[in-house]
């Protein structure tokens, strides 16, 4: 069996493995060394399993039909049998879907054979577990029954003239059971309560829980329905206390159906029908906050920044507090620090008692135009493999779930949101989906994986999309459709022109307000920032002017002149007499006090004297000013201003005195250590060159597979040389030309030897590749090979 | 992107471009939802808040038509969030009903079995309900509808009240509008109050809120209790009655410290309502003595809180409050709303000074330098000794002085909160002085002085602060204050807004000690003024004495 589905993928073209492998790419990785090692690996139950969670739930049924056909199957058969469960029975086109329904399951490689003799894979129908809901067959049910047991229940069915039949076996019993009038006529026999009790099994799941199920009944003796079921073995006792219902007996009482009904095409997308151009509009109004949002967090935590927990994470407390400083419930606070966390902007530094601390990148993402910052953004939510929504829940052991602890990840995350993107995507303009019929739909389209695990990273999704302004009023917004797509530099391009355009001026009022009507170009932002106080923000940001504020500017550097000037220049209108006072009131205050530095100082009631001391050119190392006419302030410590005056023929004495200022600045800080390594994910699958050259390495090692070749000599000669770059360039043509090379390579004794190769693939500092002179396939370190030359 | 007026503000604020040629169209789509909160002079702030929302609802508008008015007028796209909380609390109005069952009595009953579940596991709310009468309704204690309304709004299920009201004892009362006609907004003010039920009428001091009273009274055409701040409001409202409806002096009854009369129309002092002997109310009787039609309160941002838990008892009675400002220094809003009523008519004072209803107004902050000792006699002040000290300088008595003569011919008003400070003042200004202990005989017979322009100075204490009516009062100046009362400086203000006969403006000074805490109180008593429009120009206290 293995053996002809090997030799069925070894006739399949390049370009079918390909799909095959674009498809599954996890059966190249590592390649394989030949096509039966392939064969072997997709045959395997978990390879299997994975290619069966996303076939849709058309294809699965049509593979399920298959299934339960005895293989070889013709097209003809099957198709007889699929159509009885269609929903529009008489819909014409049926074949057509059908025969590209069967070709998907081929270039799957789930399904093998020509149409007249199609078969599952191997290991298929291992992993179809109870196709359909589907029972055992009655061979497999009745499997532990005695021989005795066997033949009275075979007496039993056949309407036991008394007779004492002796042994029977499952073989007939099954083939009874196999005989629909005969089990029309058991099924019509048994009471009501039997036949509900059969109903409830015919769909499955087939099997059910009764207390003593290998109990010996007779039709005679039976007294429960459950026992008038066994005594004619429409159920069969499977366990102590398990019995299931035959898959012979099921069939008949689906009517010769597979399945209940086999619907060729996705459920529709069901909702509210929204106009497309608001949603955009209130899509990008959300993207424009939540940028803002992430920037104000990072901003925060520049200043202030929380501690690591020792398990990782946020503190509970900390979550509460960003909440509260962000406005936002504690979900959505906890989704905006994830992405931060996600894109690489925030992390936490590997000290002891480590901080949350944002990083270099931060200060790069920050100074790009927004719909970029929310491209980075968006991206980094949709391939992030952790679950912001998690937090605030208890995990197996009732341990809280903090914010940005390892704990949230989840696998599936970034497939979740992937193909919710892409469900929303296939709706129609404008139509903002309800989440039972986006549920309803993924189940079709990936039945075999749901839950209320799913359903749950579900809701996560569709709430965090409208968080993250991807869908707006729960419509799937244009940049949000480019996004569905891959395309992060379209989503960017198509959200440009939907978000505030920045504006150089702000509108000042008497209340000491300056509202500025949009976001401001950079520089009058930061000016903004330091002489007032933000007061609210969103699509414009209201500044106060105060006392402490206009103190701020005029610390830094800013003359009250100045301050008029600029606010002047970027007001519409004139300065409002208020605000006007309040800056000059509050410069003639500024500066009255003075407060410096020094590290010693020099008294002395005679002034002659220190203009003595001043006036003297050996004074000037000392770095002495003259702060009244009795004092001197040094930047020298008091020991060398003591030894520097001595040196000058004065007589100083030391003075003793405390107190010595200590200036705390708030800096604005940064953490050294790297961005974590987000994981990589296959989102989108292998990339065509790395297939193209897993199919070219399967077949060379196929090929020698094959051919058993014997082992080539090296050729004599000097080994090539070359630079490594040089050497690496040409191994990657050689991999895009499928070329064959002459290396040099040390291998692990340190010995020179020289290879003749078909190089498949490189990655991660290894070569694999054909090896012609050992005829297998190997992995040669890149760093070994000594170098490469053409073979002729 | 559109050009509309409007920009959402993520923390809920909207802020309208007042220059912008959509604006007035804007303020009408979105003032049935939103405070307005602040009205400078280019962008005027509006916030939406749970309450404004809560009050949206109950005036019929639904959340479709507030999210529609805020995209059709927003410059830039309305984050999704926000337009989602809006249709979430907007929601929670109307849930819970309170209703008049014909067997039960008062029911509270919901469209939502789980917040009717929810709100009946709260500790709060168990003892105020009676039995369960279904599995959406409950019955409820008849004395305790207004606690009960109180307490939902406090847990964010605030209750529509279809309870009704009654109809009280009837009386007649009509307008007599013999050579003065209701003005527009006045009429609207008394309809929309009327028409919504219950409720709350701000507008500013000066605009005749008496008379939306009276037009209050006139629909309701019932027996009515007024409720005022203090003695001489109560002797105005009366004097108002007569002389603007059909009502004669025998109708209507005061009841106050110095006299006790129940009449159709009865006029209350808050004080004497809230006098205790031996901890007992002693005045409770009055709600009882009559059927009251109507309840009007005067100053509802003053009501103490004995009058809520009074007011939570008379909720089948249909209630008016009137006042300049929703403000209340104790933050009880939420109170208001539940008990009084919710907000049924505002309009922004500006506008109202641009129609010509309130004489248009200069504030003008004088800043007093101190003098080096009173500056060394302030920074070894006690910290609660400071803003007496600061606020009561004899540099600002020079100030006020120079001001004074500066006004020469003017009515002007000196106001301040120190008793000696204002002894001080009349001394050195030669004027009379009203202060707490002044008899009524005597604060009414200085009044109609000033009135009757014979004294052309008069130096008041707070007690002046509400309700007194002193037409002619073109300047006020204020030289101290209750700390950083914000309704206070409105309430000042509002002494000099009525119309002038000349048709002249009107200017109001505060006299304030640079660099000190009378400083900061000032700038937050101005706050409100600010957001209302009326822009502070500050001078220099030299410049005063200068005579410039």
């Amino acid at each position: 069996m293995s053996a002809e589905f090997a030799d069925w993928l070894r006739g399949r073209n390049d370009d079918e493995l390909r799909a095959l492998v674009t498809a599954r790419p996890e059966l190249v990785t590592p390649v394989p060394a030949h096509l039966p090692g392939l064969a072997a690996r997709a045959t395997t139950p978990s390879a299997t399993g994975r290619a069966l969670d996303r076939l849709d739930r058309f294809t699965l049924a049509i593979l399920e039909t298959l299934v339960l056909l005895p293989s070889p199957v013709s097209m003809g058969e099957l198709r007889a049998l699929a159509a009885r469960a269609l929903a529009e029975p008489g819909k014409t086109g049926f074949q057509g879907t059908l025969s590209k329904t069967v070709d998907r399951l081929r270039t799957l490689a789930l399904a093998y054979g020509p149409d007249n003799a199609l078969a599952p894979a191997p290991g298929v129908r291992e992993a179809l577990d109870a196709p359909a809901g589907f029972g055992p067959p009655a061979t497999e049910v009745f499997r532990h029954y005695p021989p005795e047991r066997l033949g009275e229940l075979i007496d039993d069915i056949v309407g036991g003239d008394g007779d004492d039949g002796g042994s029977g076996s499952k073989e007939g019993l099954a083939e009874l059971l196999s005989e629909p009038s005969l089990v029309a006529r058991l099924v019509a026999e048994v009471s009501p309560q039997a036949r509900a009790a059969l109903d409830e099994l015919a769909w499955g799941p087939a099997t059910g829980r009764v207390p003593n199920a290998r109990r010996e009944v007779r039709v005679d003796t039976a007294r429960s329905p459950i026992e008038e079921l066994l005594a004619r073995g429409l159920l069969g006792a499977t366990g102590a206390e398990t019995v299931a219902l035959p898959r012979e007996v099921a069939v008949h009482l689906r009517g010769g159906r597979v399945h209940r009904d086999l619907c060729p095409s996705p459920p529709e997308l069901r909702g509210t029908e929204r106009d497309q151009s608001l949603a955009d509009r209130t899509a990008a109004g959300q993207a424009f906050t939540f940028v803002r949002t992430v920037e104000e967090l990072c901003e925060r935590w520049s200043l202030d920044a929380p501690g690591v927990l020792r398990a990782g994470g946020l503190a509970v407390r900390d979550l509460k507090r960003v909440a509260q400083l962000l406005e936002l419930p504690e979900w959505s606070a906890a989704l905006v620090m994830e992405v931060a966390h996600a894109a690489g902007l925030v992390v936490a530094n590997g000290n002891v008692d480590g901080e949350w601390l944002p990083t270099p990148a931060y200060d790069g993402w920050r100074i790009k135009a927004t719909e970029d910052r929310w491209a980075v953004l968006a991206e980094s939510w949709l391939t992030m493999d952790r679950v912001p929504g998690l937090v605030g829940e208890r995990d197996d052991r009732d341990r809280l779930l903090n914010v940005l602890t390892p704990e949230l990840r989840r696998a599936a995350a970034p497939e979740v949101r992937g193909t919710t993107l892409g469900v929303l995507a296939a709706g129609a303009r404008g139509l903002a989906p309800d989440v039972a019929s986006v549920r309803e739909r993924l189940a079709w389209e990936q039945p075999r994986r749901r839950g209320p695990y799913r359903d749950q990273l579900l809701a996560f999704t569709l709430r965090e999309a409208e968080q993250l302004g991807m869908t707006g009023l729960g419509t799937l917004s244009a940049h949000g459709r480019a996004l569905a797509a891959g395309d992060f530099t379209l989503a960017a391009k198509v959200l440009a022109p939907l978000l505030p355009e920045p504006v150089d001026h702000v509108l000042l009022q008497a209340d000491l307000t300056a509202v500025a009507p949009g976001p401001l170009t950079s520089e009058l932002r930061r000016w903004l920032a330091l002489s007032a106080d933000v007061e609210s923000t969103g699509g414009a940001t209201v500044y106060r002017f105060g006392e402490g504020s206009v103190r701020r500017a005029l610390d830094a550097g800013q003359s009250a002149d100045e301050l008029l000037v600029m606010l002047a220049r970027h007001s519409t209108t004139p300065v409002p007499q208020p605000l006007h006072y309040l800056v000059t009131d509050v410069a003639r205050r500024h500066g009255r006090i003075k407060v410096g530095t020094a590290s010693a100082y020099v008294r002395c009631d005679d002034p002659a004297l220190l203009d003595q001391v001043m006036a003297d050119k050996r004074a000037i190392p000392l770095r002495m000013r003259r702060l009244a006419p009795t004092v001197i302030a040094s930047r020298s410590s008091r020991a060398a201003l003591i030894d520097g005056l001595r040196s000058m023929g004065y007589s100083p004495v030391a003075e003793s005195l405390d107190g010595d200022v200590i200036v705390t600045q708030l800096d604005a800080r940064r953490t050294e250590v790297p961005p974590l390594a987000r994981p990589a994910v296959l989102v989108s699958g292998l990339d065509r060159e790395v297939v193209t050259a897993a199919v070219r390495a399967l077949r060379a090692g196929d090929a020698a597979h094959q051919a058993r070749r014997s082992p080539i000599d090296a050729p004599g000669g000097q080994v090539p040389r070359s630079p490594a770059t040089a050497t690496i360039t040409a191994l990657q043509d050689a991999i895009r030309q499928g070329a064959r090379v002459w290396i040099g390579y040390l291998d692990s004794q340190g010995h020179a030897t020289s290879r003749i190769l078909e190089p498949a693939r490189m990655e991660g500092g290894y070569l694999t590749a054909y090896d012609e002179t050992r005829a297998a396939v190997h992995r040669f370190a890149l760093h070994r090979i000594t170098g490469v030359s053409d073979v002729n | 992107m559109t050009d509309g007026p409007l920009i959402v503000q993520s923390d809920k604020t909207l802020l309208l471009e007042v220059d912008h040629a959509a604006a007035d169209e804007c303020r009408k789509a979105i003032a049935p939802f939103a405070e307005l909160e602040r009205a400078p002079e280019h962008v005027h702030t509006y916030r939406i808040t749970p309450l404004a929302l809560w009050n949206a609802r109950a005036a019929g508008h639904d959340a479709e038509q507030v999210v529609d008015a805020l995209i059709g007028h927003s410059r830039y796209p309305v984050p999704h969030a926000l337009l989602v909380d809006i249709a979430e609390t907007m929601a929670r109005y109307g849930r819970l009903r309170l209703e008049k069952d014909p067997v039960n009595g008062l029911v509270l009953t919901s469209t939502d079995r789980a917040v009717l579940e929810e709100v009946l596991r709260s500790k709060k709310i168990q003892p105020l309900l009676g039995e369960r009468l279904g599995a959406d309704s409950v019955a409820v204690h008849a004395s305790e509808r207004g606690t009960l309304k109180q307490a939902l709004l406090k847990l964010g299920w605030p209750a529509e009240d279809l309870a009704g009201y009654v109809d009280g004892e009837h009386h007649a009362i009509e307008l007599d509008q013999d050579g003065w006609t209701l003005r527009p907004y006045q009429r609207e003010a008394a309809d929309s109050f009327w028409y919504g039920g219950s409720g709350v009428v701000v507008l500013p001091c000066g605009a005749g809120k008496t008379i939306v009273g009276a037009a209050a009274m006139a629909h309701a055409q019932a027996t009515t209790l007024i409720l005022v701040t203090n003695t001489v409001s109560a002797h105005q409202w009366k004097q108002e009655l007569i002389k603007r409806t059909s009502l004669t002096e025998d109708e209507i009854g005061e009841y106050t410290g110095a006299k006790k009369e129940i009449r159709p129309v009865t006029i209350a002092t808050y004080q004497v309502m809230t006098t205790r002997r031996q901890g007992v109310y002693r005045h409770l009787e009055l709600f009882d003595a009559r059927d009251w039609g109507l309840v009007i309160y005067d100053e509802v941002h003053l009501l103490p809180a004995p009058i809520f838990r009074m007011t939570a008892d008379l909720q089948a009675r249909r209630r008016v409050g009137l006042t300049a400002t929703l403000v209340r220094e104790d933050g009880r809003e939420g109170d208001v709303f539940s008990l009084i009523g919710p907000k049924r008519y505002d309009s922004p004072w500006k506008e109202m000074e641009n129609q010509g209803w309130i004489a248009p107004a200069d504030c003008v902050e004088v800043r007093v330098t101190l003098t080096d000792d009173e500056r060394l006699t302030y920074a070894m002040a006690e910290s609660e000794e400071r803003y007496r000290f600061c606020a009561t300088t004899p540099s600002k008595t020079r100030v006020t002085e120079a001001l004074v003569k500066r006004h020469l011919g003017d009515q002007v008003l000196v106001i301040g909160q120190y008793i000696d400070q204002l002894d001080e003042l009349a001394e050195h200004l030669n004027a009379p002085v009203i202060k707490g202990e002044t008899r009524v005989r005597e604060r009414e017979r200085l009044y109609q002085a000033f009135r009757d322009k014979e004294i052309q100075v008069l130096v008041v204490s707070k007690v002046a602060n509400f309700s007194i009516d002193l037409p002619e009062a073109s300047v006020a100046i204020q030289v101290s204050g209750t700390f950083g009362s914000r309704q206070e400086e409105a309430q000042r203000l509002g002494r000099v807004l009525r119309p002038k006969t000349g048709g002249g403006g009107a200017r109001f000074y505060s006299v304030v000690s640079r660099d000190t805490v009378d400083q900061d109180f000032a700038a937050h008593r101005q706050r409100f003024l600010a957001e209302q429009g009326y822009a502070y120009q500050i001078i220099d206290a030299d410049d005063v004495l200068a005579g410039e």
